[in-house]
Protein backbone atom coordinates (compact mmCIF):
# COMPACT_ATOMS: atom_id res chain seq x y z
CA UNK A 1 0.00 0.00 0.00
CA UNK A 2 2.74 2.37 1.10
CA UNK A 3 4.77 1.55 -2.02
CA UNK A 4 1.84 2.28 -4.30
CA UNK A 5 1.24 5.52 -2.45
CA UNK A 6 4.87 6.54 -2.86
CA UNK A 7 4.79 5.70 -6.58
CA UNK A 8 1.70 7.82 -7.13
CA UNK A 9 3.24 10.66 -5.15
CA UNK A 10 6.42 10.68 -7.25
CA UNK A 11 4.39 10.50 -10.46
CA UNK A 12 2.34 13.46 -9.35
CA UNK A 13 5.35 15.59 -8.38
CA UNK A 14 6.88 14.70 -11.72
CA UNK A 15 3.78 16.02 -13.47
CA UNK A 16 3.76 19.25 -11.50
CA UNK A 17 7.43 19.92 -12.30
CA UNK A 18 6.76 19.32 -15.97
CA UNK A 19 4.57 22.38 -16.05
CA UNK A 20 7.26 24.70 -14.78
CA UNK A 21 9.35 26.30 -17.50
CA UNK A 22 13.05 25.55 -17.34
CA UNK A 23 15.98 26.78 -19.33
CA UNK A 24 19.47 25.32 -19.51
CA UNK A 25 22.47 27.58 -19.55
CA UNK A 26 25.86 26.28 -20.68
CA UNK A 27 28.06 28.55 -18.64
CA UNK A 28 31.78 29.21 -18.43
CA UNK A 29 33.01 29.02 -14.90
CA UNK A 30 34.22 32.63 -14.89
CA UNK A 31 30.74 33.91 -14.06
CA UNK A 32 29.63 31.21 -11.63
CA UNK A 33 28.97 33.14 -8.41
CA UNK A 34 27.01 35.87 -10.14
CA UNK A 35 25.14 33.44 -12.41
CA UNK A 36 24.09 31.28 -9.47
CA UNK A 37 22.55 34.26 -7.72
CA UNK A 38 21.04 35.63 -10.93
CA UNK A 39 19.41 32.28 -11.65
CA UNK A 40 17.80 32.23 -8.22
CA UNK A 41 16.64 35.85 -8.47
CA UNK A 42 15.25 35.22 -11.96
CA UNK A 43 13.29 32.19 -10.78
CA UNK A 44 11.84 34.18 -7.90
CA UNK A 45 10.80 36.92 -10.29
CA UNK A 46 9.42 34.91 -13.21
CA UNK A 47 8.96 31.34 -11.96
CA UNK A 48 11.21 30.09 -14.75
CA UNK A 49 13.84 27.67 -13.42
CA UNK A 50 17.38 28.14 -14.67
CA UNK A 51 19.78 25.20 -14.69
CA UNK A 52 23.41 26.21 -15.11
CA UNK A 53 25.94 23.68 -16.39
CA UNK A 54 29.38 24.98 -15.48
CA UNK A 55 32.78 24.14 -16.81
CA UNK A 56 35.47 25.54 -19.05
CA UNK A 57 33.95 27.64 -21.84
CA UNK A 58 35.21 25.20 -24.46
CA UNK A 59 34.14 22.11 -22.53
CA UNK A 60 30.55 23.29 -22.11
CA UNK A 61 30.46 24.33 -25.76
CA UNK A 62 31.43 20.76 -26.65
CA UNK A 63 28.65 19.47 -24.44
CA UNK A 64 26.15 21.84 -26.01
CA UNK A 65 27.17 20.89 -29.55
CA UNK A 66 27.16 17.17 -28.88
CA UNK A 67 23.88 17.06 -26.98
CA UNK A 68 22.21 19.55 -29.33
CA UNK A 69 20.42 21.01 -26.34
CA UNK A 70 20.68 24.19 -24.34
CA UNK A 71 19.05 27.57 -24.31
CA UNK A 72 21.91 29.93 -23.54
CA UNK A 73 25.68 29.92 -23.94
CA UNK A 74 27.59 32.19 -21.58
CA UNK A 75 31.35 31.70 -22.06
CA UNK A 76 33.96 33.39 -19.92
CA UNK A 77 35.41 35.45 -22.75
CA UNK A 78 34.46 36.75 -26.19
CA UNK A 79 36.95 34.40 -27.88
CA UNK A 80 34.45 31.58 -27.81
CA UNK A 81 31.70 33.45 -29.59
CA UNK A 82 33.34 33.22 -33.04
CA UNK A 83 34.03 29.54 -32.33
CA UNK A 84 30.41 28.93 -31.40
CA UNK A 85 29.29 30.88 -34.48
CA UNK A 86 31.44 28.78 -36.78
CA UNK A 87 29.80 25.70 -35.35
CA UNK A 88 26.31 27.17 -35.79
CA UNK A 89 25.69 26.79 -32.09
CA UNK A 90 24.49 30.28 -31.28
CA UNK A 91 22.35 33.04 -32.69
CA UNK A 92 24.88 35.81 -33.28
CA UNK A 93 22.27 38.53 -33.28
CA UNK A 94 21.32 37.71 -29.70
CA UNK A 95 24.77 38.29 -28.18
CA UNK A 96 24.76 40.73 -25.28
CA UNK A 97 27.63 41.78 -23.05
CA UNK A 98 26.92 40.95 -19.43
CA UNK A 99 30.04 42.06 -17.60
CA UNK A 100 33.69 42.94 -18.13
CA UNK A 101 36.75 41.15 -16.82
CA UNK A 102 40.16 42.70 -16.30
CA UNK A 103 43.21 40.46 -16.46
CA UNK A 104 45.38 40.93 -13.38
CA UNK A 105 48.19 39.30 -11.48
CA UNK A 106 46.59 37.38 -8.63
CA UNK A 107 48.75 36.57 -5.61
CA UNK A 108 48.43 34.85 -2.28
CA UNK A 109 46.93 36.89 0.51
CA UNK A 110 49.43 39.41 1.80
CA UNK A 111 51.56 39.09 -1.36
CA UNK A 112 54.37 37.13 0.34
CA UNK A 113 56.55 37.13 -2.78
CA UNK A 114 56.12 40.90 -3.15
CA UNK A 115 55.04 40.93 -6.76
CA UNK A 116 54.40 44.48 -7.85
CA UNK A 117 54.53 44.34 -11.63
CA UNK A 118 54.40 42.09 -14.65
CA UNK A 119 58.18 41.94 -14.97
CA UNK A 120 58.39 40.66 -11.38
CA UNK A 121 56.91 37.43 -12.73
CA UNK A 122 60.32 36.68 -14.25
CA UNK A 123 61.91 36.48 -10.79
CA UNK A 124 63.82 33.20 -10.60
CA UNK A 125 62.23 30.51 -8.45
CA UNK A 126 58.72 31.92 -8.71
CA UNK A 127 55.94 29.40 -9.33
CA UNK A 128 53.31 30.69 -11.73
CA UNK A 129 50.05 29.10 -12.75
CA UNK A 130 48.01 29.96 -15.82
CA UNK A 131 44.95 28.50 -17.46
CA UNK A 132 45.75 26.03 -20.21
CA UNK A 133 45.80 28.35 -23.24
CA UNK A 134 44.20 25.77 -25.53
CA UNK A 135 41.28 25.15 -23.25
CA UNK A 136 40.79 28.17 -21.00
CA UNK A 137 40.21 31.76 -22.18
CA UNK A 138 42.07 32.99 -19.15
CA UNK A 139 45.17 31.08 -20.23
CA UNK A 140 44.96 32.55 -23.70
CA UNK A 141 44.84 36.08 -22.25
CA UNK A 142 47.82 35.28 -20.04
CA UNK A 143 49.95 34.28 -23.02
CA UNK A 144 48.71 37.28 -25.00
CA UNK A 145 49.67 39.69 -22.22
CA UNK A 146 53.11 38.14 -21.79
CA UNK A 147 53.68 38.11 -25.55
CA UNK A 148 52.45 41.71 -25.95
CA UNK A 149 54.89 42.85 -23.25
CA UNK A 150 57.77 40.78 -24.67
CA UNK A 151 58.03 38.73 -21.47
CA UNK A 152 56.86 35.37 -22.78
CA UNK A 153 60.30 33.71 -22.82
CA UNK A 154 61.47 34.92 -19.40
CA UNK A 155 58.19 34.45 -17.54
CA UNK A 156 57.47 31.24 -19.43
CA UNK A 157 60.28 29.54 -17.51
CA UNK A 158 58.37 30.07 -14.28
CA UNK A 159 55.08 28.60 -15.41
CA UNK A 160 54.74 25.55 -13.17
CA UNK A 161 51.37 24.34 -14.26
CA UNK A 162 48.39 24.97 -16.49
CA UNK A 163 44.93 24.70 -14.98
CA UNK A 164 42.17 23.05 -16.93
CA UNK A 165 39.54 25.61 -16.09
CA UNK A 166 39.09 29.19 -14.97
CA UNK A 167 38.05 28.43 -11.41
CA UNK A 168 40.83 25.84 -11.08
CA UNK A 169 43.26 28.64 -11.84
CA UNK A 170 41.88 30.52 -8.85
CA UNK A 171 41.92 27.36 -6.73
CA UNK A 172 45.65 26.99 -7.42
CA UNK A 173 46.10 30.12 -5.33
CA UNK A 174 43.57 29.21 -2.67
CA UNK A 175 45.42 25.93 -2.13
CA UNK A 176 48.77 27.75 -2.21
CA UNK A 177 49.94 25.37 -4.90
CA UNK A 178 51.57 28.23 -6.79
CA UNK A 179 52.86 31.67 -5.80
CA UNK A 180 50.87 33.61 -8.37
CA UNK A 181 48.52 33.26 -11.32
CA UNK A 182 47.47 35.52 -14.15
CA UNK A 183 43.79 35.70 -13.43
CA UNK A 184 40.67 37.83 -13.55
CA UNK A 185 40.17 40.74 -11.18
CA UNK A 186 37.14 38.97 -9.70
CA UNK A 187 39.32 36.23 -8.19
CA UNK A 188 39.69 38.40 -5.11
CA UNK A 189 35.93 38.56 -4.74
CA UNK A 190 35.69 34.80 -5.11
CA UNK A 191 38.14 34.13 -2.28
CA UNK A 192 38.97 37.33 -0.43
CA UNK A 193 40.70 35.41 2.37
CA UNK A 194 43.31 33.80 0.16
CA UNK A 195 43.61 35.86 -3.01
CA UNK A 196 44.81 39.43 -3.52
CA UNK A 197 45.18 41.11 -6.89
CA UNK A 198 47.87 43.32 -8.36
CA UNK A 199 46.63 45.43 -11.27
CA UNK A 200 48.70 45.72 -14.42
CA UNK A 201 49.63 49.08 -15.86
CA UNK A 202 47.01 50.24 -18.37
CA UNK A 203 49.41 50.16 -21.31
CA UNK A 204 50.30 46.54 -20.56
CA UNK A 205 46.80 45.24 -21.27
CA UNK A 206 46.13 44.59 -24.97
CA UNK A 207 42.56 43.37 -24.57
CA UNK A 208 39.79 43.52 -22.00
CA UNK A 209 37.57 40.52 -21.76
CA UNK A 210 33.86 40.46 -21.34
CA UNK A 211 31.30 37.83 -20.52
CA UNK A 212 28.90 37.49 -23.46
CA UNK A 213 25.59 35.71 -23.40
CA UNK A 214 24.01 34.28 -26.52
CA UNK A 215 20.87 32.31 -27.28
CA UNK A 216 21.70 28.83 -28.48
CA UNK A 217 20.41 27.56 -31.81
CA UNK A 218 19.23 24.45 -29.98
CA UNK A 219 16.82 26.31 -27.71
CA UNK A 220 13.30 25.04 -27.38
CA UNK A 221 12.06 28.08 -25.45
CA UNK A 222 13.47 31.16 -27.11
CA UNK A 223 11.14 33.38 -25.17
CA UNK A 224 12.38 32.32 -21.75
CA UNK A 225 15.99 32.40 -22.95
CA UNK A 226 15.55 35.98 -24.15
CA UNK A 227 13.89 36.88 -20.84
CA UNK A 228 16.91 35.61 -18.92
CA UNK A 229 19.37 37.56 -21.07
CA UNK A 230 17.23 40.66 -20.60
CA UNK A 231 17.28 40.01 -16.86
CA UNK A 232 21.07 39.71 -16.82
CA UNK A 233 21.51 43.11 -18.49
CA UNK A 234 18.74 44.74 -16.44
CA UNK A 235 19.54 46.77 -13.35
CA UNK A 236 18.74 43.86 -11.05
CA UNK A 237 21.06 41.49 -12.93
CA UNK A 238 23.82 44.05 -13.25
CA UNK A 239 23.62 44.83 -9.55
CA UNK A 240 24.18 41.15 -8.80
CA UNK A 241 27.25 41.09 -11.03
CA UNK A 242 28.55 44.31 -9.47
CA UNK A 243 28.11 42.83 -6.03
CA UNK A 244 30.38 39.95 -7.00
CA UNK A 245 33.07 42.32 -8.25
CA UNK A 246 32.36 42.16 -11.99
CA UNK A 247 32.63 45.39 -13.92
CA UNK A 248 29.37 46.24 -15.60
CA UNK A 249 30.06 49.25 -17.79
CA UNK A 250 32.61 49.65 -20.54
CA UNK A 251 33.61 53.08 -19.26
CA UNK A 252 34.54 51.61 -15.89
CA UNK A 253 36.48 48.82 -17.58
CA UNK A 254 38.32 51.37 -19.73
CA UNK A 255 39.70 53.00 -16.59
CA UNK A 256 41.98 49.99 -16.25
CA UNK A 257 43.04 49.90 -19.87
CA UNK A 258 42.00 52.94 -21.89
CA UNK A 259 43.59 51.80 -25.13
CA UNK A 260 42.78 48.14 -25.00
CA UNK A 261 40.62 46.37 -27.54
CA UNK A 262 37.56 44.45 -26.50
CA UNK A 263 36.50 41.21 -28.02
CA UNK A 264 38.11 39.57 -31.00
CA UNK A 265 40.27 36.50 -31.12
CA UNK A 266 43.89 35.89 -30.27
CA UNK A 267 45.99 33.20 -31.88
CA UNK A 268 48.75 31.54 -29.87
CA UNK A 269 52.13 32.60 -31.28
CA UNK A 270 54.78 30.17 -32.52
CA UNK A 271 57.01 31.22 -29.64
CA UNK A 272 54.49 29.65 -27.27
CA UNK A 273 54.79 26.29 -28.99
CA UNK A 274 58.59 26.59 -28.91
CA UNK A 275 58.30 27.21 -25.20
CA UNK A 276 56.36 23.98 -24.79
CA UNK A 277 58.81 22.01 -26.85
CA UNK A 278 61.72 22.60 -24.52
CA UNK B 1 18.20 -22.29 -23.21
CA UNK B 2 20.70 -21.20 -20.56
CA UNK B 3 23.50 -21.11 -23.08
CA UNK B 4 21.33 -18.96 -25.33
CA UNK B 5 20.70 -16.48 -22.54
CA UNK B 6 24.37 -16.20 -21.61
CA UNK B 7 25.51 -15.82 -25.22
CA UNK B 8 22.80 -13.18 -25.74
CA UNK B 9 24.05 -11.26 -22.71
CA UNK B 10 27.57 -11.34 -24.15
CA UNK B 11 26.32 -10.24 -27.54
CA UNK B 12 24.35 -7.35 -26.04
CA UNK B 13 27.35 -6.10 -24.08
CA UNK B 14 29.64 -6.26 -27.10
CA UNK B 15 26.97 -4.62 -29.25
CA UNK B 16 26.72 -1.79 -26.71
CA UNK B 17 30.43 -0.98 -26.80
CA UNK B 18 30.75 -1.49 -30.54
CA UNK B 19 27.74 0.78 -30.96
CA UNK B 20 29.44 3.55 -28.99
CA UNK B 21 32.61 3.16 -31.03
CA UNK B 22 30.77 3.21 -34.32
CA UNK B 23 28.84 6.36 -33.35
CA UNK B 24 32.17 8.09 -32.70
CA UNK B 25 33.51 7.21 -36.14
CA UNK B 26 30.99 9.52 -37.76
CA UNK B 27 32.35 12.45 -35.73
CA UNK B 28 35.88 12.32 -37.01
CA UNK B 29 37.70 11.49 -40.21
CA UNK B 30 40.83 9.63 -41.24
CA UNK B 31 42.88 12.78 -41.82
CA UNK B 32 42.13 14.23 -38.39
CA UNK B 33 42.95 10.88 -36.83
CA UNK B 34 46.33 10.58 -38.59
CA UNK B 35 47.30 14.19 -37.90
CA UNK B 36 46.38 13.73 -34.24
CA UNK B 37 48.28 10.43 -34.00
CA UNK B 38 51.45 11.91 -35.50
CA UNK B 39 51.35 15.29 -33.73
CA UNK B 40 54.10 16.06 -31.24
CA UNK B 41 51.55 16.62 -28.53
CA UNK B 42 49.91 13.22 -28.87
CA UNK B 43 53.15 11.30 -29.42
CA UNK B 44 54.33 12.84 -26.17
CA UNK B 45 51.08 11.87 -24.47
CA UNK B 46 51.38 8.27 -25.72
CA UNK B 47 54.93 7.94 -24.40
CA UNK B 48 53.96 9.55 -21.10
CA UNK B 49 50.86 7.37 -20.63
CA UNK B 50 52.73 4.14 -21.40
CA UNK B 51 55.73 4.86 -19.17
CA UNK B 52 53.79 6.19 -16.17
CA UNK B 53 51.21 3.40 -16.27
CA UNK B 54 53.89 0.71 -16.50
CA UNK B 55 55.96 2.18 -13.66
CA UNK B 56 52.84 2.65 -11.52
CA UNK B 57 51.69 -0.89 -12.17
CA UNK B 58 55.05 -2.46 -11.31
CA UNK B 59 55.29 -0.47 -8.08
CA UNK B 60 51.65 -1.16 -7.17
CA UNK B 61 52.01 -4.88 -7.75
CA UNK B 62 55.19 -4.97 -5.65
CA UNK B 63 53.21 -3.37 -2.81
CA UNK B 64 50.00 -5.28 -3.42
CA UNK B 65 51.41 -8.80 -3.52
CA UNK B 66 52.63 -8.89 0.10
CA UNK B 67 49.58 -6.94 1.29
CA UNK B 68 47.15 -9.26 -0.46
CA UNK B 69 49.03 -12.29 0.85
CA UNK B 70 48.84 -10.92 4.39
CA UNK B 71 45.10 -10.32 4.19
CA UNK B 72 44.46 -13.62 2.50
CA UNK B 73 46.63 -16.00 4.48
CA UNK B 74 47.34 -14.39 7.82
CA UNK B 75 45.12 -13.89 10.79
CA UNK B 76 45.47 -10.72 12.80
CA UNK B 77 43.15 -8.68 15.03
CA UNK B 78 41.00 -6.17 13.20
CA UNK B 79 41.39 -8.03 9.89
CA UNK B 80 37.80 -7.41 8.83
CA UNK B 81 38.09 -3.68 9.38
CA UNK B 82 41.36 -3.48 7.45
CA UNK B 83 39.80 -5.49 4.66
CA UNK B 84 36.92 -3.04 4.41
CA UNK B 85 39.18 -0.02 4.65
CA UNK B 86 41.17 -1.27 1.67
CA UNK B 87 38.00 -1.08 -0.42
CA UNK B 88 37.62 2.64 0.30
CA UNK B 89 40.05 3.98 -2.33
CA UNK B 90 38.04 2.13 -4.95
CA UNK B 91 34.80 3.72 -3.75
CA UNK B 92 36.15 7.23 -3.28
CA UNK B 93 36.33 9.07 -6.57
CA UNK B 94 39.85 9.45 -8.00
CA UNK B 95 39.26 13.21 -7.96
CA UNK B 96 38.89 13.05 -4.19
CA UNK B 97 42.10 11.03 -3.91
CA UNK B 98 43.93 13.56 -6.07
CA UNK B 99 42.61 16.45 -3.99
CA UNK B 100 43.62 14.63 -0.78
CA UNK B 101 47.14 14.18 -2.15
CA UNK B 102 47.30 17.85 -3.10
CA UNK B 103 46.26 18.81 0.42
CA UNK B 104 48.88 16.45 1.86
CA UNK B 105 51.62 18.16 -0.13
CA UNK B 106 50.47 21.42 1.40
CA UNK B 107 51.23 20.20 4.91
CA UNK B 108 54.73 20.87 6.34
CA UNK B 109 55.74 17.21 5.88
CA UNK B 110 54.37 17.00 2.37
CA UNK B 111 55.79 20.35 1.32
CA UNK B 112 59.18 19.24 2.59
CA UNK B 113 59.07 16.04 0.57
CA UNK B 114 57.92 17.94 -2.50
CA UNK B 115 60.68 20.51 -2.22
CA UNK B 116 63.64 18.38 -1.13
CA UNK B 117 63.10 14.75 -2.10
CA UNK B 118 60.94 14.36 -5.20
CA UNK B 119 58.72 16.96 -6.79
CA UNK B 120 55.26 15.43 -7.14
CA UNK B 121 52.89 18.39 -7.46
CA UNK B 122 52.45 19.43 -11.11
CA UNK B 123 55.25 17.08 -12.16
CA UNK B 124 55.52 13.68 -13.84
CA UNK B 125 56.23 11.74 -10.58
CA UNK B 126 52.87 13.12 -9.47
CA UNK B 127 51.23 11.24 -12.33
CA UNK B 128 52.81 7.98 -11.15
CA UNK B 129 51.85 8.70 -7.54
CA UNK B 130 48.27 9.54 -8.47
CA UNK B 131 47.98 6.34 -10.50
CA UNK B 132 49.49 4.22 -7.72
CA UNK B 133 47.08 5.73 -5.18
CA UNK B 134 44.10 4.85 -7.33
CA UNK B 135 45.15 1.38 -8.53
CA UNK B 136 46.79 -0.11 -5.43
CA UNK B 137 43.54 -0.95 -3.69
CA UNK B 138 42.28 -2.53 -6.90
CA UNK B 139 45.46 -4.60 -7.21
CA UNK B 140 45.15 -5.77 -3.60
CA UNK B 141 41.51 -6.73 -4.13
CA UNK B 142 42.32 -8.73 -7.28
CA UNK B 143 45.37 -10.42 -5.78
CA UNK B 144 43.50 -11.33 -2.60
CA UNK B 145 41.05 -13.33 -4.70
CA UNK B 146 44.01 -15.04 -6.35
CA UNK B 147 45.66 -15.98 -3.08
CA UNK B 148 42.32 -17.02 -1.58
CA UNK B 149 41.98 -19.62 -4.29
CA UNK B 150 45.28 -21.30 -3.41
CA UNK B 151 45.01 -24.10 -0.91
CA UNK B 152 47.37 -23.32 2.02
CA UNK B 153 48.13 -27.02 2.24
CA UNK B 154 50.62 -26.77 -0.60
CA UNK B 155 52.68 -24.27 1.34
CA UNK B 156 52.34 -26.30 4.51
CA UNK B 157 53.60 -29.43 2.75
CA UNK B 158 56.51 -27.42 1.42
CA UNK B 159 57.32 -26.27 4.94
CA UNK B 160 57.37 -29.86 6.18
CA UNK B 161 59.78 -30.70 3.38
CA UNK B 162 62.26 -28.08 4.59
CA UNK B 163 61.34 -24.80 2.93
CA UNK B 164 61.47 -21.63 5.01
CA UNK B 165 58.38 -19.43 4.92
CA UNK B 166 59.77 -17.01 2.28
CA UNK B 167 61.03 -19.95 0.21
CA UNK B 168 57.63 -21.60 0.36
CA UNK B 169 56.00 -18.37 -0.77
CA UNK B 170 58.38 -17.78 -3.67
CA UNK B 171 58.72 -21.35 -4.92
CA UNK B 172 55.24 -22.69 -4.30
CA UNK B 173 52.57 -20.05 -3.82
CA UNK B 174 53.69 -17.48 -6.38
CA UNK B 175 54.04 -19.91 -9.28
CA UNK B 176 50.63 -21.34 -8.39
CA UNK B 177 49.24 -17.82 -8.50
CA UNK B 178 50.75 -16.92 -11.87
CA UNK B 179 47.50 -16.76 -13.83
CA UNK B 180 45.91 -14.55 -11.23
CA UNK B 181 49.03 -12.40 -11.07
CA UNK B 182 49.06 -11.89 -14.82
CA UNK B 183 45.36 -11.09 -14.97
CA UNK B 184 45.59 -8.70 -12.01
CA UNK B 185 48.65 -7.03 -13.49
CA UNK B 186 47.01 -6.47 -16.84
CA UNK B 187 43.83 -5.10 -15.30
CA UNK B 188 45.81 -2.83 -12.99
CA UNK B 189 47.85 -1.55 -15.93
CA UNK B 190 44.68 -0.88 -17.88
CA UNK B 191 43.19 1.06 -14.96
CA UNK B 192 46.40 3.06 -14.60
CA UNK B 193 46.43 3.99 -18.28
CA UNK B 194 42.88 5.27 -18.06
CA UNK B 195 43.44 7.18 -14.81
CA UNK B 196 42.30 10.79 -15.08
CA UNK B 197 40.71 12.40 -12.01
CA UNK B 198 43.56 12.04 -9.54
CA UNK B 199 46.16 12.72 -12.22
CA UNK B 200 44.67 16.00 -13.39
CA UNK B 201 44.16 17.20 -9.80
CA UNK B 202 47.67 16.40 -8.56
CA UNK B 203 49.80 16.70 -11.68
CA UNK B 204 47.79 19.32 -13.53
CA UNK B 205 46.86 19.54 -17.20
CA UNK B 206 50.02 21.12 -18.55
CA UNK B 207 50.38 20.60 -22.29
CA UNK B 208 53.49 18.63 -23.24
CA UNK B 209 54.49 18.18 -19.64
CA UNK B 210 51.90 16.24 -17.62
CA UNK B 211 49.62 15.47 -20.52
CA UNK B 212 48.66 11.79 -20.51
CA UNK B 213 46.26 10.47 -23.15
CA UNK B 214 43.12 10.83 -20.97
CA UNK B 215 44.18 14.40 -20.15
CA UNK B 216 44.81 15.08 -23.85
CA UNK B 217 41.27 13.90 -24.56
CA UNK B 218 39.92 16.20 -21.86
CA UNK B 219 41.90 19.20 -23.13
CA UNK B 220 40.68 18.66 -26.69
CA UNK B 221 37.11 18.53 -25.45
CA UNK B 222 37.76 21.63 -23.35
CA UNK B 223 38.94 23.43 -26.49
CA UNK B 224 35.60 22.60 -28.16
CA UNK B 225 37.51 20.53 -30.75
CA UNK B 226 35.28 17.48 -31.03
CA UNK B 227 37.03 15.99 -34.06
CA UNK B 228 40.39 16.00 -32.29
CA UNK B 229 38.79 14.62 -29.12
CA UNK B 230 37.38 11.61 -30.96
CA UNK B 231 40.65 11.13 -32.84
CA UNK B 232 42.61 11.00 -29.58
CA UNK B 233 40.04 8.61 -28.09
CA UNK B 234 40.70 6.24 -30.98
CA UNK B 235 44.44 6.67 -30.47
CA UNK B 236 44.01 5.61 -26.84
CA UNK B 237 41.85 2.63 -27.82
CA UNK B 238 44.36 1.41 -30.38
CA UNK B 239 47.37 1.91 -28.11
CA UNK B 240 45.57 0.07 -25.34
CA UNK B 241 44.50 -2.84 -27.55
CA UNK B 242 48.02 -3.22 -28.98
CA UNK B 243 49.63 -3.03 -25.54
CA UNK B 244 47.19 -5.53 -24.00
CA UNK B 245 47.70 -8.02 -26.82
CA UNK B 246 51.48 -7.71 -26.57
CA UNK B 247 51.38 -8.14 -22.78
CA UNK B 248 49.26 -11.26 -23.02
CA UNK B 249 51.60 -12.72 -25.63
CA UNK B 250 54.84 -11.94 -23.83
CA UNK B 251 53.80 -12.89 -20.32
CA UNK B 252 51.77 -15.83 -21.53
CA UNK B 253 54.72 -17.21 -23.49
CA UNK B 254 57.14 -17.01 -20.60
CA UNK B 255 54.87 -18.96 -18.33
CA UNK B 256 53.83 -21.67 -20.74
CA UNK B 257 54.73 -24.98 -19.17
Amino acid sequence: MLLVGLLIFTLFSGCAKGQQKTINVFCGAASKPAMDESAQAFEKKTGIKVYCNYGGSGAVLSQMKLSKTGDLYVPGAPDYIPKAERDDAIDTKSVKIIAYLIPVIAVQHGNPKNIQSLSDLAKPGLKIGIGNPDAVCLGLYAIEILDYNHLLAEVGKNIATQAESCEKTATLLSLKSVDTVIGWHVFHDWDANNIDVVYLKPEQIPRIAYIPAAISTFTKDRDSAQKFIDFLVSKQGQDIFSKWGYITTESEARKFAPNAETGGEYELPDTYYELLGK
Amino acid sequence: MFKGVTISALALLILFFVGILVSMVSYTDWNTFISALLSREILFAIRLSLTTATVATILSMLIAIPVAYAISQTEFPGKNIVDSLLDLPIVISPVALGAALLVFFNTPVGAGIDAHIIKFVFAVPGIVLAQITVISALAVRLLKSTFDSIDPRYEQVGRTLGCSKPEAFLRITLPLAKDGLIASGILTWARATGEFGATITLAGATTMKTETLPIAIFLSLASADIEKTIAVIFVLIIIAVVALIIMRKIIGRRYVI
